[in-house]
């Protein structure tokens, strides 16, 4: 009976760890497709921020997550889209930045976090191009170069690399004829690619439709 | 047993069942402005939002009893407090802290115009230096059209604010250059020997600047050099004037760029009728050798050498007695520099360099043979140690051995000092509006044997999101020039201390400026009877600066104006009067577009000033004429193409295109009968060239 009883508790522990467990992923889980939802139905500038500061709290709290800071960073690169004054849009990314290092940190050999930090890197550059242009590039490239070899698959690096081929002036090597080939690479690797669950990255499909349309 | 298990059941159920509060609230910051954007949460839950545009919020929250409330946003800090959370709504009013940062901070901005590449709140970056039309990518030439300085006459350099060129030094990545021009002709003002693509910062200082620098009465310009380049090129350049080549090599943490250059003028100037009579134009050769190394994280050392010989002959008029006068000049330099910067733990910074220079003139002045030395070695350290946020002190010293020898017909004369300064400056922040700069410096001349105490002051305060007023204050130092030093030894330091009083008003692409100024000199040299520092004088005006990137799209233009009044007794004037170098108003425009369809960047620059004093013998006062009014239009065209596959910038360039007839001032001959006026080498000049990167395909400009 002694035996049993002990059985029992075990279990007991063991069932209520794992009802908690799962409490806490439901949790996670809910949360996440809350802030989702918050950040899909977002509009305005303002809009985004309130989708990063809730992404960012759930990063704060289920501490091995990388999406949650990948997402707060990723609202805070289209925040900043929507601002004119540099100052601004500097802070905005200096925050996204902060943020994505914090995803890296998580999980660095994770392709989807590169291919947002090149991304966020090309937006540093494009508030002052003129002064960032020759030091920054490398530097950007060589993040999304790393996102291309931790997942070739990951159509994200080669859309972010063709779109600002895309909006380079000719003149510095880019334009519509430059960006081309690159565009439709993408769009290839968009065609196959499937998010592993619905909570993974899968943006950039449209906007990379929409530039290659514009090419022709 | 069942109770047991009743008892881990009823624990799940009240673990999911409690009681919500609503949480409502305010967050403001310390001027009681709402913030919007605030990410407001109690600590460890999910349960949380964001504040709305009015800086309101509300939440429900499922936990109960004491928690901690965390609010933080963008360009501010993070706070928290206490809160009992108990089922009743709660109506919160929060105020967050701005955070300190360089992004919000204030920064002095009296007397300095920065170009740079890196830093915020920069009026110019390096390239608006290459690229601005009449400068044909002389440094000197670009800064001229910022307000506080005069248009380029006769001479070589920067007068800036009633200053003479001599008082107006450069700085290397913080060390002296003693010969940044190429040797003066005859009233022709020669070009500054860096390029201005060898620097990512350029700080302009038309007074009241760093403790750090001192010998310069009225000016400082502060050249930072590049980092590491990023790729492996090859850069050609064929021009009207000559040719050069630029081999960068990049290793992995370091790299080596190797370049050379000849340039002879004779080409070019066989365009356009010379004013000048050449007897062999201008014809230079050098070297330049570049090495970076990035010694670990935050460390870096920098090297750069150059070496150019150059010679030229011409002809001057001798109004004395009505015949040709030769001149003729071979100059060599050399100069090198070594610095090297490092982090030292988290809250010390060091820099430290060495450089070398050695000038030689040699030539003939009419029938006499002259020749002319400069050597230069310098050595100095600055620490500087960070406190809080954004507070800083500095500290250092450093090391300057001069020597001069000067020779005429065999005869030679001489003079050797060393220079010893020590400096301290402390930036403290009072708060993100508020910063004050105080500063020291004292130098001990070997060869004068003397000491100065020198202090600074500035201030700067924010008066709203993007303006700013700044006030400085500081008293600056100069060793007597090397032509009346090799003389006497029996000579003073020449002092000038300057008040300046700034507003500056910067936000979406437009700059206004607005400063003015009192300079008080004294101690300067004179000459007559015998050399002495009875000299004294004072320059006051004001500048005005504006640049819109916004209005026109694709266009960017500055606007600069300088009123100045200025006397002076120094050299050999009888009395205190305007000098030559002083124009009472001076007007820039500079204009820049860039058309991406024609893959061009059209500039212009037009600059006016008024007349400037000048002597004639035959009036009744000392310096009483005037020359006429100065103008000047110049246009440049850079077309981005490709030759042989590879990026290439095509250039072109009219100085003067109108063809305004500028004079400078006139020479006279002794007793006043003739007269020649000082005027440029040619009307207009033009410049074409063609620059080829080999190696870098992507986006190097």
């Amino acid at each position: 009976m002694k035996k049993d009883l002990k059985t029992t508790i075990i279990t007991l522990i063991v069932i209520l760890f794992a009802s908690v467990t799962n409490a806490q992923d439901a949790k996670y889980v809910a949360a996440m497709k809350n802030a989702l939802q918050s950040f899909n139905d977002a509009k305005t500038g303002a809009d985004y921020v309130a989708a990063s500061n809730q992404f960012e709290r759930i990063g704060g709290i289920a501490k091995t997550e990388w999406l949650p800071y990948y997402y707060a960073a990723y609202s805070q690169l289209i925040n900043n889209t929507t601002l004119q004054d540099p100052n601004e849009k500097d802070a905005v990314l200096d925050k996204a930045l902060e943020l994505v290092g914090k995803a890296e940190i998580l999980k660095p050999a994770e392709g989807e976090i590169w291919a947002l930090k090149g991304y966020i890197s090309f937006m540093k550059i494009y508030v002052n191009p003129m002064a960032r242009m020759q030091n920054g590039m490398g530097e950007a490239m060589g993040y999304l170069e790393k996102a291309k070899a931790l997942n070739p698959e990951n159509p994200r690096p080669y859309f972010v690399i063709a779109q600002n081929t895309f909006y380079t002036p000719e003149a510095f090597g880019g334009g519509k004829d430059a960006a081309k080939p690159l565009l439709t690479e993408a769009a290839k690797k968009f065609e196959a690619f499937k998010p592993t669950n619905e909570m993974m990255p899968d943006w950039g499909k449209e906007r990379n439709a929409m530039l290659l349309a514009d090419c022709k | 047993m069942k109770k047991l298990i009743l008892f881990f059941t009823l624990f799940i159920i009240i673990g999911e069942s409690q009681a919500q509060t609503m949480i409502n609230g305010i967050v403001k910051d310390a001027k009681s402005n709402p913030i919007s954007g605030v990410s407001i949460s109690i600590k460890d839950s999910y349960d949380g939002t964001s504040s709305d545009s009015t800086g309101k919020f509300t939440f429900k929250s499922n936990e109960s009893g004491e928690q901690w409330l965390v609010f933080s946003a963008i360009g501010f800090g993070t706070d928290s407090t206490k809160i009992i959370l108990k089922g009743t709504t709660l109506q919160l009013n929060l105020i967050l802290k701005e955070k300190l940062n360089a992004l919000n901070a204030v920064t002095i901005t009296a007397g300095t115009f920065e170009a740079s590449d890196s830093k915020k709140g920069v009026v110019l970056n390096s390239l608006d230096v290459a690229t601005t039309a009449g400068a044909q990518a002389d440094v000197y030439a670009a800064l001229q059209t910022l307000p506080g300085t005069q248009p380029a006459a006769g001479e070589s350099g920067l007068f800036v604010r009633g200053g003479s060129a001599a008082e107006t030094n450069t700085y290397f990545d913080g060390l002296l250059v003693k010969n940044p021009f190429n040797t003066q002709l005859p009233d022709i003002a020669s070009r500054g020997r860096f390029s201005p693509f060898l620097f990512k910062g350029t700080t302009f200082s038309a007074g009241g600047y760093s403790a750090v620098y001192g010998q310069a009465l009225s000016s400082a310009l502060i050249l930072e050099s590049k980092d590491l380049p990023e790729k492996t090129t090859t850069d050609v350049s064929v021009m009207t004037v000559g040719l050069g080549i630029d081999q960068t090599i990049r290793f992995k943490n370091s790299a080596l760029s190797i370049g050379g250059s000849y340039i002879n003028l004779k080409p070019a100037f066989s365009i356009f009728k010379q004013e000048t009579d050449w007897n062999t134009e201008p014809a230079s050769a050098g070297g330049t050798v570049i090495y970076k190394w990035k010694t670990s994280k935050t460390g870096m050392l920098k090297s750069y050498s150059e070496y150019s010989k150059s010679e030229v002959s011409l002809n001057t008029a001798d109004l004395n007695s009505q015949q040709k006068s030769l001149f003729s000049n071979t100059n060599n330099n050399f100069y090198t520099n070594l610095t090297y910067q490092d982090y030292i733990g988290n809250d010390w910074k060091i820099i430290s360099g060495f450089s070398a220079s050695n000038n030689k003139d040699i030539g003939l002045q009419a029938i006499n043979s002259y020749g002319r030395q400069d050597r230069l070695l310098q050595g100095k350290t600055t620490f500087t140690r960070y406190i809080g946020q954004l507070s800083t002190l500095k500290f250092g010293g450093d090391w300057l051995n001069s020597h001069r020898d000067e020779s005429w017909n065999g005869l030679s004369r001489a003079y050797n000092d060393q220079l010893f300064s020590a400096y301290a400056e402390s930036d403290i922040f009072l708060s993100n509006a508020l910063v004050a700069r105080v500063g020291l410096r004292a130098e001990h001349s070997s060869y004068l044997n003397l000491n100065n105490l020198a202090p600074r002051l500035s201030l700067a305060y924010k008066t709203g999101k993007s303006s700013q007023v700044s006030l400085a204050y500081g008293e600056f130092f100069q060793n007597p020039e090397d032509q009346y030093l090799v003389q006497t030894n029996q000579l003073g330091f020449q002092k000038a201390t300057h008040y300046l009083a700034n507003f500056q008003k910067m936000a979406n692409g437009q700059t206004f400026r607005i400063e003015a100024y009192y300079k008080k000199y004294a101690d300067l040299v004179k000459s007559t009877p015998n050399l002495n520092n009875n000299g004294f004088g004072y320059a006051r005006g004001i500048d005005l600066f504006w640049r819109d990137k916004k209005t026109f799209k694709g266009v960017d233009y500055w606007i600069s104006y300088s009123y100045l009044d200025t006397k002076r007794d120094f050299r050999n004037y009888p009395t205190e009067v305007t000098p030559d170098f002083g124009a009472k108003h001076s007007l820039n425009i500079v204009y820049k577009q860039f058309f991406s369809k024609l893959k061009s960047y059209v500039g212009a620059t037009y600059s006016v000033a008024s007349g400037r004093p000048f002597y004639n013998p035959n009036a009744i006062e000392f310096m009483s004429d005037k020359t006429k009014t100065y103008q000047n239009l110049s246009v440049n065209v850079s077309y981005l193409t490709r030759v042989f596959n590879k990026y290439t910038v095509i250039y072109a360039s009219v100085s003067n295109l109108p063809g305004f007839k500028n004079v400078y001032g006139y020479h006279y001959s002794t007793d006043g009968q003739y007269r020649e006026a000082i005027q440029p080498p040619a009307l207009r000049s033009i410049f074409l060239g063609m620059f080829i990167t080999i190696g870098d395909n992507t986006y190097k400009n």
